[in-house]
């Protein structure tokens, strides 16, 4: 048991480092010609990008379901489940933004481009798993 | 009598949820030349085809699908597990939702000029997915405490 006071503060953290992944790039793809794709969470960035490439604009909000798991987490501090609810939400969430990753990943290396991950990225995962850590241990004090 | 009803939901949502992931989560129908015949693009949860050709790095979303399934399955023995499978389970499907919402608009606007009369849409698989999200939210209402 690790006390409320401090399950609660690794929410916070949680909570601090995730908000903080809504703002910086997640990853990023380069290809020939100075082509570079900088996905973040709020919309996709094309540097360089070729006249009539792409038509349209790859560029999904995936901040919209982390800012609500992010709510959530905010909300655990007066309701213990929401805090789990958030944090598990937002953990399922970086699956699927995972399976992207390693996607995106294989298309760069085969297009022989390059590709990197983010400072975003990083802080999302570590966030999500101070977050689901203070959430659990808070429903273990509660219980 | 709750107990029977509440794993009945559980298994009934986890089973949804990894059927799911068979079907399509998203369809694009294009004729790439007049008076060819339509060649489909097709993302499922293990797998993205466009017309016989398999995308060999085709994001692989079942991975998370079946992990956020499994512990809504555990809500049969652990009821705070399924509760947390049940918020990842919505989380995973909040995220593809927002994926393929992007994707199909990128797929209209990108192939309009090659095809006006484009097909572009949600499968059956994110309808099926987001009913399993329900369930397994109903089951642990209706599952009695641990």
């Amino acid at each position: 048991m690790i006390g409320r006071p401090t399950a609660i503060a690794l929410i916070a953290i949680g909570v601090v480092l995730t908000a903080t992944a809504l703002v910086l790039p997640w990853y990023s793809t380069g290809y020939a010609g100075g082509v570079e794709v900088v996905v973040r969470a709020w919309g996709t960035e094309i540097v360089n990008k070729p006249g009539d490439w792409p038509a349209g604009e790859l560029s999904p909000w995936y901040g919209l379901p982390v800012a609500v798991a992010l709510a959530l987490l905010v909300a655990g501090v007066w309701v213990t489940r929401a805090a789990l609810a958030g944090a598990a939400g937002q953990l399922g969430a970086a699956g699927i933004i995972a399976a992207l990753v390693v996607s995106e990943r294989g298309h760069a290396i085969e297009q022989q481009g390059d590709f990197a991950i983010g400072f975003g990225l990083v802080f999302l995962a570590v966030g999500t798993v101070v977050a689901l850590a203070g959430a659990v241990a808070v429903q273990r004090e509660a219980a | 009598m709750r107990k029977i009803a509440g794993t009945v939901l559980f298994v009934l949502a986890a089973a949804a949820a990894v059927g799911a992931t068979f079907l399509p989560f998203s369809e694009l129908l294009i004729r790439l030349a007049p008076g060819q015949p339509q060649t489909a693009y097709v993302t499922t949860g293990w797998s993205t085809h466009f017309g016989g050709t398999k995308d060999e790095h085709g994001p692989l979303f079942a991975i998370p699908v079946v992990l956020a399934a499994v512990a809504v399955l555990a809500g049969v023995r652990w009821r705070k597990v399924a509760y947390a499978g049940a918020a990842a389970l919505a989380g995973v499907t909040g995220m593809l939702f927002v994926y393929l919402l992007n994707a199909i608009s990128f797929h209209e606007e990108g192939n309009i000029a090659i095809d006006p009369a484009l097909e572009a849409g949600f499968g059956n698989g994110i309808w099926v997915l987001i009913t399993a999200v329900v369930l397994a939210f109903g089951a642990v209402v209706v599952h009695p405490d641990d």
